[in-house]
């Protein structure tokens, strides 16, 4: 039987793990639930702003916070430039998935062109401090994700919730033509959205950047966890993607601590199972 | 019979060290450029996909080789063409590829991809058509199956109980030899393989296995996996790592303030892992580092200078030819050896001319004897020094003035 | 004659096609077309083989690489364990995917909300799942499998003659099956439930049997070409076989060429093979998978409903000769009665509950044969839930409903279709992906009686023209306004001879014109026989229609009798229009 401290301390680096679930999963959230667009290239977006923190920090000596507040914006604009041409070309759901898809497939090439596709790491002092408390152990750069991830999601579930700008979005996610009758511009809206959840992809891989070493083909290795967090927490709720990211990832690390790791997956898709099948009415 | 069969043993390893020794350290000036139509050598590698990271150095080798090979006196006098086809990582591509080379391109020999899975592919095809495959990187002998395929890595018949016993003679000569040790690994197929080896021969030389633990290939998250290894405390951590597993589970190691007393890992990065702070005092398998004695073997010097220039061109962030790539350099080796010394382009000609010469290499002299078409078990092992590898085990192939740092 | 050649000569280029290919392992070309040509024939039955499922019933799944898996290391298994030749486990992957598929579906396919993405959740999760268990039990327990001994059954001469040709067979029999289904009373049910479910079951689709057997049909391929390509491989490992790009790129497949049509699939698949072996070299692969990238960006972007369909279209533009569409047969039409004295549709007691609420209270409503019943009441009275609950699209209760004389409370919405009963919804929910013809087609073939297809078409002319669509046969849903589109529903209601037609809303938001157009239709559908029950708030409607009308208030049945006597009673009023009306 596992000690307590090994239960507690797997349940605390579980939570802070699944935070980065929960981080790429807004993203991809949002443009899902609220533009019907599945953005598989969310992930490809998140690697290429790790390797552009990393080319900053390893070749320029630039902070990391410096490059996020470069990479963000620009993410932004990518974005707001693929809703650009979804909309030029009237994309539906599926086709979204395959031009991202395909997207991705570029991006990952263009990454491993510029970069190589050898392990990137970019060292940093910081990266593997903790804080003390009690008998477990903190990560700080884990936890500063996981307040950051947790911001942006109450942020955005706030935004979506109270103002006219998100009570719009939502209202054109339930019936543009409606929407549009009442004065809501889908448009303008949704081109915002569509950069934010690109911006949050460029935040995801900022916190990549200083917590993962980089290889091209790790672009896809997030996507199956990804996409199931994702709905799990309902499409279009930031909150509930981070709470489902932290699920997953409690889950999956306690199945380490307690079998042999190598089944965790099972664990944590099997509580996936289970919700799905469940329905339960918190989620 | 005995008596007779080290004859002719000895005789060719004569002829073998001489025919590699004049090939590999003759100036390049003084012979004849080779000519006449070249010799088309067909091969893959995973240029894209998840095996990309290995494709890139492999690459730069062979490319390196085939430069040699043609300032030498080429294949028979001929000149000597690399066909590269990417296998994208994918097992069922490499086996097409090497159809294609074989019964579309008509190359006149081939060389092995990377990794155990194309490997496999390609040999099948390779026995079909009864061609010669040589490999540097099929880390589970057992499975070469096929009597023309040759390792160009001296892994040795049987790794899984050879190595463990050099890691453990290793640790066994620190001033506190370790009394329990942990055995994490990945189920990727090689790893596992040698993970359980390394498991049944601590337990043989009276080690405490205090812990044996199995992850998926491709873990993402190590924060449990820390808390398991930081809670079992034994005095020696062996990783059946690959790739970037090792940095993963050394920096989930330091943020629960946890340093592993001795570690080894078995097939890291080695640039991530040599340039870590956790990394330091990190042991490693190898075969070969660029340094004394390795540097005396005729062409490695050259060979790696070359190497390290092509390399910072590529943009390649360890631009130093380590184990990895020198499995390419040694299957060239092997390969220029063998068609020269048997004097024919001849698939069985040049299997059988293996089997009964040794061949000098980057790797020291190697022979194709043994179960397998394996000779002797050669597996060093490297330690991160100030953020360099240092071979420390065995004694005879540390640098002068190196030792293995123990805690 | 002309017409027959026509058709023959696709047929003739199939069969010359398969014998072509059947052939070309003896036509002395280099071995590594045969495996070239082995890889284009499993995409493509892996890809048709998804379609059967995600493309045609629109369930979309990202679980396919689960039931490959599950093929190839039966395979793996029996031949390496237990030294089964070859042959004999294809059977049983295919056999065993199938039941995965079977057990999956009859758990997934009975919960409603498991469509869209949480299926393809759903799918994605079952795989992982079967990933780790077969990684970590002795299956594969991490070491991988190993074929190297297996024999390989010696079909042609050479072994990848003999892959070839068992990857050839099960590609054919995988078209073949495709083609079966998507020509068969199968295949227009899961195209119905692919535009919409629950419309597809009120007509008398058995959608959750349908789903379960493409779930098998579909997984059972699967298995059978992970059974061959287990050969193929030769050494498997779990991570090369569960991997999220071959569905990844099964569905990009299907969708270029063409999910919902059976020969898509396979045009997207030979498309995407040869694209990717465009750029092996090794001097260009990077750049080459870039270039892949943008041609599949470009190709979905100017072919978003895949190829074959857009060809279809390109043709159908390029010769416009107009179909043309008569019924050859006169339909066999019931002659018109008076209302009878035998209850077609007998109500006794009827609850429905939504958690809390209480929608309907004890019904008691007895209809006569040949009988107009008008339904009206206040919003949220009950009256849509009423006809919900006769035409099974909600399960009752409490209480009993029976269709002349025989019970149909319990039964399912199919089920309670095929007794006769047929329904109209309110906002016409027609199936958008197919004609105006192919609707009422397949609202015929599923709800009357089973008869041949040349009669059934002749009968969905008969409705087309009754309800005024002649002429706008082979449009869609979509190009028709809302008042052919109400039309159209009535025409799929009277293509299943219905015993008792269920009219939900049927003159909303139609101008005055159009609701005395829609009037007299009510009028000719019942001198044809039909019994109706109809929905509506337009009072002058109901009291010209009616030969009773039904008060609803609160759930229960408040008022029942002629309709003028009905209106004018001041209790019904005051319901209608606020006490201080009555009083």
């Amino acid at each position: 039987m596992p000690s307590a401290t090994l239960l507690g301390q797997a349940l605390i680096s579980g939570v802070l793990a699944g935070g980065m679930y929960g981080l790429l999963a807004m993203g991809l959230s949002l443009s899902w639930g609220l533009l019907r667009l599945v953005n598989l290239s969310h992930f490809a977006l998140a690697f290429l702003s790790a390797y552009i923190v990393y080319e900053l920090g390893t070749k320029y000596g630039v902070a990391p916070w410096w490059s996020a507040a470069m990479v963000v914006p620009l993410m932004f604009a990518v974005g707001a430039s693929q809703y650009w041409l979804f909309d030029r070309f009237r994309v539906n759901e599926l086709a979204s998935l395959l031009i991202t898809f395909s997207f991705a497939v570029i991006v990952e090439a263009g990454i491993q062109i510029y970069w190589t596709a050898d392990y990137r790491r970019f060292e940093t002092h910081y990266a593997t401090e903790s804080i003390k408390a009690g008998p477990f152990f903190i990560p700080v750069l884990d936890l500063t994700m996981c307040i950051v991830a947790s911001v942006l999601a109450w942020g955005t579930w706030m935004w979506l919730r109270k103002t006219y700008v998100g009570k719009g979005l939502r209202a054109a996610a339930e019936d543009a033509d409606i929407a549009a009758a009442y004065g809501v511009d889908h448009r303008k809206l949704a081109y915002i959205l569509s950069g934010i959840g690109a911006a949050y992809a460029g935040i995801a891989g900022t916190f990549i950047a200083l917590i993962a070493t980089l290889a091209p083909a790790q672009i896809w290795a997030w996507l199956g966890v990804v996409f199931a967090v994702v709905i799990i927490g309902r499409l279009g709720n930031p909150m509930g993607a981070l709470l489902a990211g932290m699920l997953i990832g409690a889950s999956e690390s306690l199945a380490m601590a307690v079998l042999s790791p190598a089944w965790a997956p099972v664990v944590s898709f099997s509580v996936l199972i289970v919700i799905l099948l469940w329905d339960p009415e918190w989620l | 019979m005995n008596e007779r069969a080290n004859a002719w043993r000895r005789r060719g390893v004569l002829a073998g060290l001489a025919a590699g020794a004049a090939s590999l350290a003759a100036p390049s000036i003084l012979r004849a450029a080779p000519s006449g139509t070249p010799v088309r050598v067909g091969g893959t590698l995973s240029l894209t996909g998840f095996l990309a990271q290995t494709a890139a150095i492999h690459k730069i080798a062979a490319e390196i080789m085939v430069n040699e090979i043609n300032g030498r006196n080429g294949f028979l006098g001929r000149p000597v063409e690399y066909v590269l086809l990417d296998d994208q990582s994918k097992p069922e591509v490499a086996r097409s590829l090497y159809e294609k080379l074989i019964t579309v391109d008509k190359v006149d020999l081939i060389q092995g991809p990377y990794a155990t899975a194309p490997i496999l592919a390609a040999m099948g095809v390779a026995q079909r058509y009864g061609k010669v495959m040589i490999q540097s990187s099929m880390g589970i002998p057992k499975l070469q199956t096929y009597d023309r395929a040759f390792p160009a890595t001296p892994f040795g018949p049987e790794p899984d109980k050879t190595y463990p016993n050099v890691i453990l003679d290793a640790m066994a000569s620190l001033p506190h030899p370790p009394k329990s040790i942990l055995v994490l690994t990945s189920k990727f197929p090689s790893a596992q393989f040698m993970a359980k080896g390394m498991r049944e021969q601590a337990e043989k030389r009276g080690l405490k296995v205090a812990l044996y633990l199995e992850y998926e290939s491709g873990n993402r998250d190590f924060g449990a996996i820390a808390a398991r290894v930081k809670e079992a405390d034994a005095d020696f951590l062996w990783v059946g790592s690959l790739g970037l597993e090792s940095n993963q589970l050394l920096e989930a190691l330091h943020k629960l303030d946890y340093k592993p007393r001795n570690h080894f890992h078995l097939y890291p990065a080695p640039g991530p892992l040599a340039l870590s702070p956790d990394g330091d005092k990190a042991l490693c398998s190898t075969f070969l580092e660029p340094a004394e004695p390795f540097l005396s073997r005729p062409g490695v010097k050259r060979i790696a200078a070359e190497f390290k220039e092509r390399a910072t061109k590529a943009n390649l962030p360890y631009a130093v030819i380590d184990a990895q790539a020198a499995g390419m350099v040694s299957e060239w080796q092997i390969l220029e050896a063998a068609v020269n010394g048997a004097n024919s382009l001849d698939d069985k000609v040049i299997a059988d001319w293996l089997k009964k010469h040794r061949v000098e290499t980057i790797y020291g002299s190697l022979r194709f004897d043994g179960p397998y078409n394996h000779g002797d078990a050669a597996q060093l092992i490297k330690q991160a020094q100030n953020k360099e590898w240092k071979v420390v085990w065995p004694k005879a192939f540390a640098a002068p003035g190196v030792t293995l740092m123990g805690t | 004659m002309a017409v027959n050649a026509a058709a023959a000569l696709p047929r003739l280029v199939a069969v010359l096609a398969v014998a072509a290919f059947a052939a070309l392992p003896m036509a002395g070309l280099p071995a590594f077309y045969d495996s070239f040509f082995y890889l284009v024939f499993f995409w493509i039955s892996l890809a048709t083989s998804w379609a059967i499922l995600s493309g045609f019933a629109g369930y979309f799944s990202l679980g396919h690489a689960a039931f490959f898996g599950i093929g190839m290391y039966t395979t793996a298994v029996l031949t390496t364990w237990f030294e089964v030749p070859v042959l004999l486990t294809i059977p049983a992957a295919a056999g065993l995917a199938a039941l995965f598929g079977v057990v999956i579906g009859a758990v997934v396919f009975r919960l409603r909300r498991l469509r869209g993405e949480l299926f393809a959740l759903l799918t994605l999760s079952v795989t992982f799942v079967i990933a780790t268990i077969i990684l970590n039990t002795p299956i594969d327990g991490g070491a991988g499998i190993f074929m190297s001994a297996v024999p390989i059954p010696n079909l042609l001469p050479t072994p990848t003659g003999s892959i070839y040709l068992m990857g050839f067979v099960l590609c054919v029999a995988t078209l073949v099956i495709a083609w079966k289904v998507a020509h068969s009373r199968l295949g227009m049910g899961l195209y119905a439930i692919h535009d919409d479910e629950d419309v597809a079951e009120s007509k008398g689709v058995p959608t959750f049997r349908y789903k379960i057997a493409a779930f098998a049909l579909s997984a059972g391929i699967a298995g059978a070409v992970g059974g061959v390509h287990a050969l193929y491989v030769g050494f498997i490992t779990v991570a090369g076989t569960f991997e999220l790009t071959v569905p990844l790129f099964v569905v990009l497949m299907s969708v270029i060429g063409g999910a919902r049509h059976w020969f898509g699939p396979a045009v997207g698949a030979t498309f995407i093979t040869v694209l990717l072996y465009a750029f092996i070299s090794g001097g260009e692969a990077m750049v080459g998978r870039a270039i892949v990238g943008v041609i599949l960006i470009l190709s979905i972007l100017w072919l978003p409903d895949g190829v074959i369909p857009a060809a279809k279209a390109w043709f159908a533009r390029r010769r416009p000769a107009p179909k043309r569409h008569s019924a050859e047969v006169a339909p066999v039409v019931p002659a018109a009665r008076p209302v009878g004295d035998r209850n077609v549709l007998e109500v006794r007691g009827v609850t429905k509950r939504f958690g809390g609420l209480q929608a309907l209270s004890g019904v008691d409503l007895d209809v006569r044969e040949g009988e107009i019943v008008g339904l009206v009441g206040p919003n949220g009275s009950g009256k849509t839930t009423l006809i919900n609950v006769i035409s099974g699209h909600y399960p009752l209760s409490g209480g009993t409903i029976a269709v002349d004389g025989a019970q149909i409370g319990t039964l399912s919405a199919h089920e309670i279709a095929r007794r006769g009963v047929a329904r109209t919804y309110q906002i016409p929910r027609p199936f958008t992906n197919m004609t105006v013809l192919e609707n009422v087609v397949a609202a015929a073939t599923f709800g009357g009686a089973p008869r041949p297809a040349r009669e059934i078409r002749d009968e969905a002319l008969h409705w087309i023209g009754f309800t005024g669509l002649s002429g706008k046969e082979e449009m869609l849903p979509a190009a028709l306004n809302l008042h052919e589109r109400k039309f159209l529903e009535l025409a799929r209601a009277l293509a299943a001879r219905p015993k008792l037609l269920l009219l939900d809303e049927v003159l909303s938001g139609l101008n005055p014109a159009e609701v005395d157009n829609a009037i007299r239709l009510v009028r000719a559908i019942r001198a044809q026989g039909a019994t109706i029950v109809f929905v509506e708030h337009l009072m002058r409607a109901v009291v010209e229609l009616s030969d009773r009308v039904a008060v609803l208030n609160e759930g229960k049945l408040f008022a029942l009798g002629a309709p003028r006597e009905v209106m004018r009673d001041p209790r019904v009023v005051s319901i209608y229009l606020g006490k201080a009306y009555a009083a």
